[in-house]
């Protein structure tokens, strides 16, 4: 399990991250999300070290995280980080043999990860020759390859197709369910849902939501909206129902009686027909605006 | 809170989208096996190789080394050649004395340990010589006519050629007439012999200057060639970002020691090569006797190159770190480049107090030391200490490198100074 206490880190004057606490559970996809500025890669730069904190701690299986351990976390810098003018595979051994893999140990799992991503015919190419999509591409692979005992990614999905967005998924899911944990950041909340087991939301350098993303849905109060023929203003005054917004035939209730659902049923189908009764789950991006606002 | 042994491999929390997940990494599940975790390896070997892989396989560097080695050897041969011209002579001659007197000369050049080549081509008398000489069958030819002796050229022969027939051709006249006078040539020419004693043999102005000029010359290509590939290796991996990459899988010092070490190692072999080439080919020229001093004076040489060398690796290293994009390196490099052309001019022509004070001085010394040594006006004790002085000063620099690069490595934003990387403070 990785964790971060108290992370804070100030620029000058501007501080730009504020008393983070994180937690990314063993064997779980977390996502970090937030806004532009909001410090997602700040906190992931100093959880890789390559930021000191100004105070604050990093915690690895409960204590302060040490090099050897983070010398064995993947990662995968924002700004994307290989040598462009040399052959892929080459850079790939070197940074394995970084990471504490033999020579061999290194080239073998670096060809298989270029085998899994169709690019086996590319490793003796320059790395600026690939496309960008390939790119990213070699560069998840540098952040894999050594089995790495966690994975820090900044934007591991942007700018790549669906298909590759897929196969990525799938690649980070395989780590995750051999019990790395896995924070990755991304602008893309449908994504997210999809993937994520817990979130974080990031605003202005504070957390300000955490947890799984049921825990998320349900926080807030539960919605219902009922659909009818006719005008709706009626549910107004129905006990132990708190309206929220009527629309013509539309409403937007929070049901705060236990029977009340039971009475506004007997009440609409009284006076005519019911279309639709039903719980309005918020979406991740209705979640994010609300927390963030 | 739990904690768990970083062994756990529970997915306990894991949800749906975990449970459905394929497990398809690369073969054997993408597992590492133990037996390819390389225990106990130093990172900064695998940074040296690496410096070194990308240096040996890069073209650029391979021409510049090529060329060098074609120039130090294309001169020294040329040398050898003009040399090597003179030595080789078809004579044409008429008559058995002739003949012997000619041999006489190969026998003498061998003695001196300046061997000839010596063709001898018999013609049936004097006019056949001359036609041969005109004919330019021979490039010389020799007529013994009564009591005189003829050397016959096309225009005048060349002086050392005339002085060795003359010379044979007295020994042969002296023997037959000190017969003739019963006695031997060696009594007759007891106490004559005058050897040549040189106090200061390695006083020759222009070949000072020569070695002067190969010292400086390597010493100044070398610095800068890899002294900038120092830098622009460390400006690549930070203008490619894959130094974040790099800093949390090893500790940045082993990564400066790792590119220091890599470019030494590369640069000392380059310069022994050079050097090697350099008395190979001065040990088949007319200067060869001077070839031990020359040898010693390279020896300190390639010393102080690496001292010299590693005393500014490091700085190469911050000139780097502190540009961010390649085109920095014109702004953050003019420093180190001074620093060489000043030591490159003491050695070339500073004399006197100029070049025994430069001799003193890190990085200076590397070609004013072995200078001072070569024309014989230093003491023995003098490179030691000097040598002791570039190591302190090598250390100093290390450490400030590092710490200067370590603060400004991680710095993408733009270009720094070294003053806001001195008062960076992390």
């Amino acid at each position: 399990m990785l964790e971060t206490r108290g992370l804070t880190r100030t620029f000058g004057e501007t501080r730009a991250v504020t008393d983070v606490d994180l937690t990314v559970p063993t064997g779980s996809m977390t996502g970090f999300v937030g806004g532009n500025g909001a410090g997602k890669t700040t906190t992931m730069r100093m959880i890789m070290g390559i930021l000191a904190p100004t105070a604050g701690d990093v915690l690895w299986q409960g204590r302060p995280v040490t090099a050897a351990e983070r010398a064995r976390f993947g990662y995968m810098p924002e700004e994307r980080g290989l040598y462009p003018k040399q052959p892929v595979l080459r850079q790939l051994v070197y940074l394995g043999r970084l990471h504490g893999l033999t020579a061999a140990g290194a080239k073998r799992t670096a060809l298989e990860h270029l085998e899994r991503f169709g690019l086996a015919d590319r490793s003796d190419v320059k790395l600026e020759t690939l496309s960008l999509g390939n790119q990213q591409r070699v560069q998840i692979a540098a952040a894999v390859m050594a089995q790495p005992i966690a994975l820090i990614l900044d934007e591991p999905f942007s700018g790549l197709d669906p298909k590759a967005v897929d196969a990525m998924a799938d690649l980070l899911r395989e780590h995750a369910a051999r019990g790395v944990p896995v924070l990755f950041s991304s602008h893309q909340l449908d994504l997210v849902e999809r993937l994520c087991d817990h979130l974080v939301v990031l605003a202005k350098g504070a957390v300000v939501a955490h947890g799984s993303v049921d825990e998320l849905r349900h926080r807030g109060r539960l919605l219902h909206r009922l659909v009818v023929d006719g005008d709706a203003g009626w549910v107004r005054d129905v006990d132990g129902v708190s309206v929220l917004d009527v629309d013509g035939g539309t409403a937007v209730l929070e049901l705060v009686a236990h029977d009340a659902s039971d009475r506004i049923l007997r009440e609409a189908l009284r006076r005519g027909s019911v279309r639709e009764l039903s719980a309005l789950v918020p979406t991740l991006s209705d979640i994010y605006r609300e927390v963030t606002a | 809170m739990t904690t768990s042994p970083t062994t756990s491999r529970t997915g306990s929390t894991s949800t749906t989208t975990t449970s459905t997940a394929r497990t398809t990494l690369p073969t054997g599940g993408g597992l590492v096996r133990d037996d390819e975790r390389a225990t106990g390896q130093s990172l900064w070997l695998v940074v040296a190789g690496r410096e070194m892989l990308v240096k040996l396989t890069d073209k650029n560097f391979i021409i510049s080394t090529a060329v060098t080695l074609a120039f130090l050897a294309g001169s020294l041969g040329l040398q050898a050649l003009i040399g090597g011209g003179s030595n080789k002579v078809t004579i044409a001659v008429a008559g058995p004395q002739s003949r012997q007197v000619i041999e006489q000369v190969g026998r003498n050049a061998e003695q001196r340990d300046q061997p000839m080549q010596l063709t001898i081509t018999d013609s049936p008398d004097a006019a056949a010589v001359t036609a041969a000489v005109r004919g330019k069958s021979a490039e010389v030819g020799l007529v013994h006519d009564g009591d005189a002796w003829r050397l016959v050229g096309l225009s005048t022969p060349a002086t050392g050629l005339t002085a060795s027939v003359r010379e044979a051709v007295q020994q042969q006249v002296l023997g037959a007439n000190a017969a003739a006078a019963g006695t031997t040539v060696d009594v007759l020419t007891r106490g004559s012999t005058v050897d040549v004693a040189a106090l200061d043999p390695n006083d020759d102005p222009g070949l000072r200057y020569a070695v002067g000029f190969v010292f400086a010359f390597l010493f100044y290509l070398a610095s800068l060639l890899f002294g900038m590939t120092i830098a622009s290796s460390v400006v690549e991996e930070k203008q490619s970002r894959v130094v974040e990459i790099l800093v949390t899988a090893i500790p940045l010092r082993q990564l400066l020691l790792g590119k220091v070490a890599g470019n030494t190692l590369l640069a000392l072999a380059q310069m022994v090569v050079f050097v090697g080439v350099g008395l190979i080919g001065l040990s088949f020229s007319s200067y060869s006797s001077f070839l031990p001093a020359i040898a010693s004076a390279s020896g300190w040489f390639l010393i102080f190159f690496v001292a010299g060398f590693v005393a500014l690796a490091c700085l190469w290293a911050v000139a780097g770190s502190l540009a961010t994009r390649n085109e920095d390196l014109q702004s953050t490099t003019p420093a180190l480049t001074t620093i060489l052309v000043v030591a490159m001019m003491v050695g070339l022509v500073g004399e006197g107090a100029v070049r025994t004070v430069g001799s003193y001085i890190p990085v200076i010394s590397t070609v004013a030391m072995p200078m001072r040594l070569f024309t014989g006006d230093a003491a023995w004790w003098e490179p030691v200490v000097s040598l002791l002085i570039t190591l302190v000063f090598a250390a100093f620099a290390v450490v400030v490198g590092e710490r200067l690069y370590a603060r400004s490595v991680l710095q993408t934003q733009r270009r720094m100074t070294i003053r806001e990387a001195m008062r960076a403070g992390d």
